[in-house]
C-alpha cells in the first residue's frame, strides 16, 4: 500500500511534467497539422543549456531555467521560420521528416560540446519527508509546483488572451479563421515561441528529477506523443489528462515489469487506445473533408 | 583492399535491401514506416538465435524473413485505421520497444552483452571466401528483389498501389478495396527488412542491441529520399549515396584533427539531420528528381 502511494506521488510528479512537452505537441498538432518530433530534442536543448547556464555562474536554478527557455523559445520559432513555415503546404511527412532531422541536428551539437556524460543539476540536497514510510522529496514537490505553475499560464494563456482564443480558432478551422481576419504569421510565431518555453522548461525539470543527457528528451518522445493520442490530440487538456495517467500507468507498472520497460508500456498504450479509441478521451473524431 | 571494397558492398547491399522494402511501403503505398530497424532487428536476431542453436542458415534465414513478415501484421492492420502521422510514430514506437525487449529479455537474447560467434554462409570456405559468396548471394537477391519490385510497379496490381498512394477515396469510390494490399504491402516489406538484418547478422557475426537504434531507420528514410523514393532507380541510388556518405564520413576523420571517434558519430547524426531537413526543403523528388513536386 504505502509503495503504492509512493509510486503514485512519484507518476503524479512526473505526468506534471511530461504534461508540458505534449501540451506543446498537441498545439502544434492542433494548429500545424503535424507530430512535431523535435520536441524531446527542444526539451534535451533546454535542460542542457540551464546547465550550462549554472556552469557560466548564474546559480540561481530559476534565472538558468528562465535563460534557457529563452533561448530554446527563439530556436523554436527560429525553427518554424525558416523550416516548417516553408514545408507547411507540402505533405505531413515533410514536416515530420525535418521535425526528425532538426532533433538529430539539436542533439549531435549537444553531445559534440558536452559529450555523453550524464550532467546534474546544482540543486541543494534535502533529505526525504517521510510520513510512516511515504516518502515525499521536496524537490519533486518543487518540480511539480513549477510544472503546475506553467500549467495554470498557458491555460489562462489558452482561454483567457485574445492570443488563445485565435490560436483555437485555427486549430478549429483554419480557412475560416483566415477569413475572420486572423492574422498567421505573429500568430505563429507565438506558437512556437509558446512550444519552445515549454518543452525548455519540461526538459529542465525532467533533467532536474532525473539526470541531464542528450538522450532525455528523445526517450520521453514516446511517451508525450502517447499521452497527446490518450488524451486526444488537439485538446490541451487532455494532453494533461493523458500525461497524467500515463505517468501513473508507468509508474505502478515499475514493480511489476522493472522500470526498464516503462517506455514500452507507453506504446501499447499507443497502440491500445489507436484501436480502441483513436479520438482519445477528450478528442472529437476528426471529420474526412 | 578488395575485401574493404567488398565489406562495402556487402553493406551498400543490405541498404539496398532495406531501400527497396521501405520503397514499396512508401514510395509506392504512401504508408509510412518509421520503423524498419524493427524488421531488421527481428531478422537478425531471428536468424542468429536459430543458426546458433544448429538450424541450417537456409532455413534460418527463412525464418527471419518470415517471422519479420509477421510481425508486421499487426501493425499493418492497425495502420488501416490509422492517418500516416499516427502510422509514422507507432511505427517508431515499436521499434524503441523491440530494442528494449532485446535488451531485456537475457535468457533469449544475452541482453547489451549481445550474440557473438554467429556463423558466416559457408563457413567451411574460409572467411574471405565467405564474405565474396555471401556479396553475391546478395547481389542476386538485390537483383531479383529489383526485378520484382519494377514487375510489380507494371504489373495492374502495382497501379493499384501507385493509386492507394495517390488518391485513396477516389479508388474506393471506383470500387476497390486497398485495404488488403496495404497490409500485405507492408508485411512483404518488412519481410525484406527481416531478410536484409538475417544477412547482416551472418555477415558482422555479432549482434547487440545497440545496433539497432532509430538512426538506421533514418539512414535508410534518407537514401530513399535522397535517391527519389517511388522508384526502383531511387533506392538503389539512395542506397548506393549513403554508403558513399558512412564510408567517407569516416575518412574525414582523418582530415580534421581533434576530433575524437565520439564526436565523430556526432558529426554523423548531424548530417543526417541536416539532409532529412534539406532534401525535404529543397529536393522532395530526391537529388536527381525534379526539384518541385
Amino acid at each position: 500500500m504505502i509503495q503504492f502511494l509512493n509510486l503514485l506521488i512519484n507518476g503524479i510528479t512526473e505526468g506534471l511534467v511530461v504534461a508540458l512537452p505534449a501540451l506543446a505537441m498537441t498545439l502544434v498538432m492542433g494548429v500545424n497539422r503535424f507530430p512535431n518530433a523535435a520536441t524531446g530534442d527542444f526539451m534535451t536543448t533546454g535542460a542542457f543549456l540551464a546547465v550550462g547556464a549554472q556552469l557560466l555562474g548564474f546559480q540561481s536554478l530559476v534565472i538558468a531555467t528562465l535563460l534557457a527557455a529563452l533561448i530554446t523559445a527563439l530556436l523554436s520559432a527560429a525553427s518554424y521560420e525558416l523550416i516548417f513555415k516553408k514545408l507547411a503546404r507540402q505533405p505531413m511527412i515533410a514536416s515530420l521528416l525535418a521535425a526528425i532531422g532538426l532533433g538529430f541536428l539539436m542533439r549531435s551539437v549537444i553531445s559534440f560540446f558536452a559529450g555523453h556524460d550524464q550532467r546534474t543539476f546544482n540543486v541543494p540536497l534535502v533529505r526525504a519527508w517521510n510520513f510512516d514510510g511515504i516518502r515525499i522529496l521536496p524537490t519533486d514537490l518543487a518540480i511539480a509546483a513549477a510544472a503546475l505553475g506553467c500549467l495554470a499560464i498557458v491555460f489562462v494563456l489558452l482561454y483567457q488572451t485574445s492570443f488563445g482564443r485565435q490560436l483555437r480558432a485555427v486549430s478549429d478551422n483554419p480557412d475560416l479563421a483566415r477569413a475572420s481576419g486572423i492574422r498567421a504569421r505573429s500568430l505563429m510565431i507565438g506558437l512556437w515561441l509558446l512550444v519552445g518555453l515549454l518543452s525548455a522548461i519540461g526538459g529542465v525539470l525532467l533533467g532536474m528529477k532525473a539526470v541531464v543527457m542528450p538522450e532525455l528528451g528523445w526517450d520521453h518522445l514516446i511517451p508525450a506523443f502517447a499521452a497527446m493520442v490518450l488524451g486526444g490530440i488537439g485538446s490541451p487538456v487532455g494532453a494533461v489528462i493523458g500525461a497524467l495517467l500515463m505517468s501513473v500507468a508507468q509508474e505502478l507498472s515499475v514493480p511489476l515489469l522493472g522500470p526498464s520497460y516503462k517506455l514500452v508500456l507507453s506504446f501499447g498504450v499507443l497502440a491500445l487506445v489507436l484501436l480502441i479509441r483513436p479520438a482519445g478521451l477528450m478528442g472529437r473524431v476528426d471529420l474526412i473533408r | 583492399m578488395t575485401a574493404y571494397l567488398q565489406a562495402i558492398g556487402i553493406v551498400a547491399l543490405i541498404y539496398a535491401l532495406l531501400a527497396l522494402g521501405l520503397n514499396l511501403q512508401f514510395g509506392l503505398t504512401r504508408l509510412v514506416n518509421f520503423g524498419v530497424v524493427a524488421f531488421f532487428a527481428i531478422g537478425a536476431y531471428t536468424s542468429a538465435l536459430l543458426a546458433l542453436s544448429g538450424v541450417p542458415l537456409i532455413l534460418s534465414f527463412a525464418a527471419a524473413t518470415i517471422l519479420a513478415g509477421i510481425s508486421a501484421l499487426p501493425l499493418g492492420l492497425l495502420s488501416l485505421r490509422l492517418r500516416e502521422d499516427y502510422l509514422a510514430i507507432v511505427t517508431l514506437g515499436f521499434s524503441e520497444a523491440i530494442r528494449i525487449t532485446l535488451q531485456q529479455e537475457e535468457w533469449l537474447t544475452k541482453g547489451v552483452q549481445g550474440l557473438p560467434g554467429i556463423p558466416k554462409v559457408f563457413a567451411s570456405l574460409g572467411p574471405a571466401a565467405s564474405d565474396t559468396m555471401l556479396f553475391f548471394i546478395l547481389l542476386i537477391v538485390t537483383a531479383m528483389v529489383a526485378w520484382g519490385t519494377v514487375r510489380l510497379t507494371r504489373s495492374p496490381l502495382g497501379r493499384l498501389l501507385r493509386a492507394i498512394g495517390d488518391d485513396e477515396p477516389a479508388l474506393m469510390a471506383l470500387g476497390k478495396n486497398p485495404t488488403k494490399f496495404k497490409v500485405q504491402i507492408f508485411m512483404v516489406g518488412a519481410a525484406l527488412a527481416g531478410l536484409a538484418g538475417a544477412f547482416y547478422a551472418h555477415f558482422i557475426t555479432f549482434i547487440s542491441p545497440e545496433q539497432f537504434i532509430p538512426l538506421v531507420t533514418f539512414y535508410v528514410w534518407m537514401g530513399l529520399i535522397m535517391g527519389g523514393s517511388g522508384t526502383v532507380r531511387g533506392a538503389l541510388g539512395g542506397a548506393v549515396l549513403l554508403m558513399v556518405f558512412l564510408e567517407g564520413s569516416r575518412f574525414i576523420k582523418d582530415f580534421i584533427p581533434g576530433v575524437s571517434e565520439v564526436q565523430m558519430a556526432s558529426v554523423r547524426l548531424a548530417a543526417v539531420g541536416l539532409a532529412l531537413i534539406l532534401i525535404t526543403m529543397y529536393r522532395p523528388n530526391g537529388l536527381f528528381g525534379k526539384s518541385t513536386s
